[in-house]
C-alpha cells in the first residue's frame, strides 16, 4: 500500500481527531462556533445531545466520524458526497446533491442533516478550509474542556482514556478517521441500535 | 477501501496524459486518412483506397494498445 | 462487456461512481480514451466502406455520339459540343491538318469556359488568367489544378464520334 498512511498524516499535519463525550460540560461552544463559518451560517454542524435531560445534566457533542468506508457516500444516489485523499469525508457536493435524505438514513451514526428548504444534505467536514492548511477546526478550538480536541497523538497519550476509532454495529465493523476517547482497556465501542429502539418494547410480535 | 498509493497516482496521470495526447494524434491522422480515401473515391481514383484503409487499421489497433494500456495503469492505481 | 473485465475487480459502478475525490480524474480521463477509440473505429469502418465502394463501382458506359464531320471545321478552328449530357459543354479543336483534340469546356479551376488562342495553340480561360495546352489539356499556366479532361475520339467514316471521357 506505500505510505498512505503517512500521506494522510502530512495532508492533514499530523494532527487528529479525538472525541470525549465525558468531557462535555453542554456550554455548546462548540455549536455557536460552528455556526459562525460562512458556508452554513446560522447552522451548526455538531450533533449535539443531552444524554437523558430528564434524569442528569450529561451532554455530548460529536462531529461527524469521518468512517474509512462511509457509508453515506456510499448509498448517495447522486454521487455527492466524496472522501479525499487525507480521510476526510466532505459534505454534500452543492450542484450534486438532490435531498433524498439517503445518507442521513444511512449513517450509523446519525451525523448528515437535511435541508429540506434547501435540498441539500449538510455535514461537519472537519472546518476543511482550516485543516487542510494545519488550523484547528472551529469546535475543537474553543471547546474549553476539550472533549472535541485536534492534536497531535502524542498530546492525547497523557490522558487516561485512549483513543479507539473501531465501532461495531451488531455485526457490522465500521473504522473511522475521528477518534474516540475510551476506558483503557476497551478495544472498540459496540452498538447495538437494536437495543435501544423505543418501539422493540411495543411492537407486537408475531407468535413464533 | 483502504487508501492509495499517491505518488503511484501521480505517475499513473501523467502516463495517462501522454497516452491521451498520443490517441488524439492518432485519430486526427486517421480522419485525414478517411477524408483522403473519400476524396479520391469520388474523384474516381480507386488506388488510394486500399492503403488508407490499411494505415487506418493499423492506427485503430495502436488506439485499442494505447486504450488498454491506459485502463492497465488505472487499475493499477487502485491496487491496495 | 462484463467478459472483459477481471473476475476479482470491484463492479464497473463503483469504480465509475468511485467515493473517492481523486479517482474523478481517473475516471474522466479513461471515459475520454474510450470515446476516442470508438471514433479511432469510425474512422476505420469509414475507410474499409470506402474500400468496399471501390471494388464495386462499375466503370462507366458513356454513349457514342457525332462530333463533327471530318472537313466541317478549318485548321485553328473550334467546334462547341455537349457530351455525354447536354450540360457538359465541350470543345473540339482542330489543331493541325489531321490533328484533332476534345476537351471539357468547364476550367478545373471553378468551371469557367475556356476558348481556344489559335496564336499560342493554348487554351485559355479568361477568369483567372489559367492556361491549358491544346494539345493534351496539361495545366500551363494559371490556378487550375488538373488537365482538362480529354474526350475520346472515334474516326467512323467521314465523321468523329465521342466515345468516352478520360479525367486523367
Amino acid at each position: 500500500m506505500g505510505d498512505s498512511g503517512s500521506e494522510r498524516e502530512r495532508l492533514m499535519h499530523g494532527y487528529e481527531f479525538y472525541v470525549d463525550p465525558s468531557r462535555c460540560i453542554g456550554c455548546q461552544s462548540c455549536l455557536n462556533a460552528c455556526e459562525e463559518c460562512e458556508t452554513h451560517r446560522g447552522q451548526s454542524m455538531i450533533n449535539f445531545d443531552f444524554i437523558d435531560r430528564k434524569g442528569t445534566t450529561a451532554s455530548a457533542a460529536f462531529v461527524c466520524w469521518h468512517c474509512d468506508e462511509p457509508t453515506c457516500a456510499m448509498v448517495c444516489p447522486a454521487d455527492a458526497i466524496k472522501k479525499g485523499d487525507d480521510g476526510v469525508v466532505q459534505s454534500s457536493l452543492k450542484p450534486r446533491c438532490i435531498g433524498c435524505s439517503n445518507c442521513v438514513l444511512a449513517c450509523p451514526f446519525g451525523i448528515p442533516k437535511i435541508f429540506p428548504e434547501r435540498e441539500q444534505m449538510m455535514k461537519c467536514d472537519m472546518c476543511y478550509d482550516r485543516t487542510s492548511i494545519g488550523k484547528r477546526p472551529m469546535c475543537a478550538t474553543v471547546c474549553p474542556s476539550q472533549a472535541l480536541a485536534y492534536v497531535r497523538p502524542e498530546q492525547i497519550a497523557w490522558r487516561p482514556e485512549k483513543p479507539s476509532n473501531v465501532f461495531y454495529f451488531g455485526k457490522q465493523r465500521i473504522t473511522t478517521k475521528v477518534y474516540v476517547m475510551v476506558p483503557a482497556n476497551t478495544e472498540s465501542i459496540s452498538l447495538d441500535v437494536l437495543d435501544h429502539i423505543w418501539e422493540e418494547a411495543y411492537a407486537v410480535l408475531p407468535e413464533a | 477501501m483502504a487508501d492509495r498509493d499517491f505518488s503511484k497516482q501521480r505517475k499513473g496521470l501523467v502516463a495517462m496524459d501522454g497516452a491521451m495526447a498520443l490517441i488524439v494524434l492518432l485519430v486526427i491522422v486517421q480522419i485525414w486518412l478517411l477524408s483522403a480515401a473519400l476524396e479520391g473515391l469520388l474523384a474516381g481514383h480507386t488506388e488510394t483506397a486500399l492503403p488508407a484503409a490499411i494505415f487506418s487499421g493499423l492506427l485503430f489497433l495502436c488506439c485499442v494498445a494505447l486504450t488498454s494500456f491506459v485502463g492497465r495503469v488505472d487499475r493499477e492505481s487502485r491496487e491496495e | 462487456m462484463p467478459f472483459f473485465r477481471k473476475p476479482d475487480s470491484e463492479a464497473l459502478w463503483k469504480e465509475e461512481f468511485s467515493i473517492h475525490a481523486a479517482d474523478e480524474r481517473y475516471v474522466s480521463r479513461r471515459q475520454f480514451t474510450k470515446f476516442l477509440t470508438l471514433a479511432s473505429l469510425g474512422m476505420f469502418v469509414g475507410n474499409l466502406w470506402i474500400l468496399a465502394r471501390s471494388y464495386f463501382t462499375r466503370s462507366a458506359v458513356f454513349p457514342r455520339s457525332m462530333v463533327a464531320g471530318i472537313g466541317e471545321i478549318p485548321v485553328g478552328g473550334v467546334k462547341l459540343f455537349a457530351y455525354p449530357t447536354a450540360a457538359d459543354h465541350c470543345i473540339l479543336v482542330r489543331t493541325a491538318e489531321n490533328e484533332y483534340n476534345a476537351f471539357s469546356q468547364k476550367c478545373t479551376h471553378l468551371s469557367c469556359a475556356v476558348y481556344y488562342e489559335k496564336e499560342t495553340n493554348r487554351l485559355a480561360c479568361p477568369c483567372h488568367h489559367g492556361y491549358f495546352s491544346a494539345m493534351d489539356g496539361s495545366v500551363l499556366q494559371g490556378p487550375p489544378p488538373r488537365r482538362l479532361p480529354r474526350i475520346l475520339l472515334e474516326r467512323q467514316g467521314q465523321e468523329f464520334v465521342a466515345i468516352g471521357v478520360k479525367v486523367r
